[in-house]
């Protein structure tokens, strides 16, 4: 008799599936702290106008989002090797790398971080730009040096401002984190293409895979409406 | 003392102070008048450099910064020898009260986190405050933030405090309290610049009333003489009724 699905080894490919949800939360979180470094850097750049390195930002935003995510994933994977193997060959440089021994996972991080960063970059730019002048005056007054300015005052009024489409971006991010089986990272989505392939049975298992993500999501979901809470305690009145 | 010398202010092309020459004795209180876009916000952010004057001196306690020359070092020990209470009060929206009071403190004086807030719980007794140290500035009345902003601007023991309208962001019922609290600052002998169209309170609290014009101080003297007897006519006008009384 033929059935619509095999129930069974949908259930029983879960526990498998699960097992790959830390490769798949570490390249998500690795790469959403890693971008928060270089949004930051960039939206200063963009914002101080810093010259020659705020045309090269405009460049690298423009690109990341004229560009697929797919084909910037295939850049970072064959272009890495070949610039680090470069650099060894012609210059003697990071001799003590070895290129074939660089995980999947590594190239998934960097190819996100780049990704996300750029995305993040305009984010934290306009939350940066929405802090209220008088803030930056008043800490200009107290005699904060910009540094202090920044990581004190500005910082965490922009960031907690930007909490939800840093949210957004990074529950996107979690999803398209589903693209990295392409460059050999098993992650649950590579899980899912094996245990299909192998049972063919793909059906089954990218039903299962789309209920770990949907669940993921929620999950992340949730959670940042507590943190978006906790760091919005100051902005709560008299009222 | 605080010395300005020949300070000229201009934004693209246009002249907002003229060539400001002003000395001020310790604990002297100065009252600034004049009606609005005369340069009064001006010549304060032009005292702690908030914003670049053109040209001219600034000297605070003995330190001198030329305006052509200045380097970030002069500017910050300017910032440092002054305390500034803002129109909108501008706390740290993110801090809590005790922590916008000693922030400068551990940050800018580089006091360890106890001494600091030893300190920060004294100037927020003085004004009153002290039973709010872990709220938020969005918790607390305008009168209630700008006295903190008062215990923020004293905490760092400024030379100068500058105080640019201070009771114009207030509602009517809250003005008293301020006034009040900058009152019993003014009477520990602090100097201070004071910018304020609550022209009663300038009257009784300033050694000296300065009057403003388009860039230009075109009358300076004691509140008796310009309250009473203001030579220029255009001081007679601004302070109307207040003249009479
Ligand atoms: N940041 C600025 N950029 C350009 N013009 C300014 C700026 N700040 C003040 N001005 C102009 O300078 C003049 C004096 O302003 P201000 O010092 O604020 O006067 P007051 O405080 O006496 O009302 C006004 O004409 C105002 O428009
Ligand atoms: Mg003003």
């Amino acid at each position: 008799m033929e059935n619509l699905l095999d129930l069974n080894f949908l259930i029983e490919s879960f526990p498998a599936i699960i097992s790959r949800l830390p490769i798949t939360i570490g390249i998500a979180v690795g790469s959403l702290l890693l971008s928060l470094v270089i949004g930051v850097a960039a939206a200063l750049i963009k914002i101080y106008k810093v010259p020659v390195l705020s045309v090269i930002t405009s460049i690298y935003i423009s690109f990341i989002r004229g560009t697929p995510l797919l084909v910037q994933i295939y850049l970072v994977f064959y272009g890495i090797p070949k610039i680090i193997y470069f650099l060894q060959s012609e210059y003697g440089w990071l001799q003590s790398a070895d290129v074939n021994s660089i995980a999947p996972e590594f190239y998934a991080l960097m190819a996100f971080s780049i990704n996300l960063g750029a995305y993040l970059s305009e984010t934290i730019r306009s939350a940066i730009e929405s802090v209220d002048r008088g803030q930056f005056e008043a800490a200009k007054a107290i005699g904060m040096t910009p540094v202090q300015m920044m990581l004190k005052i500005v910082f965490p009024q922009a960031l907690t401002a930007a909490i939800p489409n840093l949210g957004n971006m990074f529950i996107s991010t979690i999803k398209d984190t589903s693209l990295v089986f392409i460059i050999g990272v098993i992650d649950i989505m590579g899980q899912a293409k094996i245990l299909g392939s192998r049972g063919l049975a793909f059906f089954e298992v990218y039903i299962a895979v789309s209920i770990v993500y949907w669940i993921l999501c929620i999950a992340v979901e949730r959670l940042l409406v507590k943190i978006e809470k906790r760091a919005r305690r100051y902005e709560r009145g008299i009222a | 003392m605080i010395k300005l010398e020949k300070l000229h202010k201009y934004y693209d092309r246009q002249h907002v102070l003229k060539g400001i020459d002003l000395t001020v004795e310790k604990g002297e209180v100065v009252a600034v008048l004049g009606p609005s876009g005369s340069g009064k916000s001006t010549l304060l952010r032009c005292i702690n450099f908030l914003e670049d004057p053109t040209s001219g001196i600034v000297e605070i306690g003995g330190k001198r910064v030329d305006a052509a020359t200045a380097k970030k070092k002069e500017i910050f020990a300017l910032r440092t020898a002054t305390g500034m209470v803002f129109q909108q009060y501008n706390l740290f929206k993110n801090l809590t009260v005790l922590q916008n009071v000693s922030v400068g403190l551990t940050s800018v004086k580089r006091m360890k986190k106890d001494a600091a807030d030893k300190k920060g719980i004294e100037m927020l007794e003085q004004v009153g405050l002290s039973s709010k140290l872990s709220h938020y500035p969005a918790q607390l009345s305008g009168g209630q933030q700008q006295r903190v902003g008062i215990a923020r601007a004293l905490a760092l023991d400024p030379e100068v405090l500058l105080f640019d309208e201070p009771t114009s962001s207030l509602d009517p019922e809250l003005v008293d309290e301020v006034l009040a609290t900058i009152r019993r600052v003014a009477d520990t002998g602090k100097t201070m610049f004071i910018v304020t169209h609550e022209l009663n309170f300038a009257r009784e609290i300033s050694d000296r009333v300065i009057f403003m014009e388009d860039g230009v101080i075109i009358e300076q003297g004691t509140a008796e003489q310009i309250f009473t007897e203001p030579a220029v006519e255009r001081t007679r006008q601004f302070l109307g009724k207040a003249v009479q009384g």
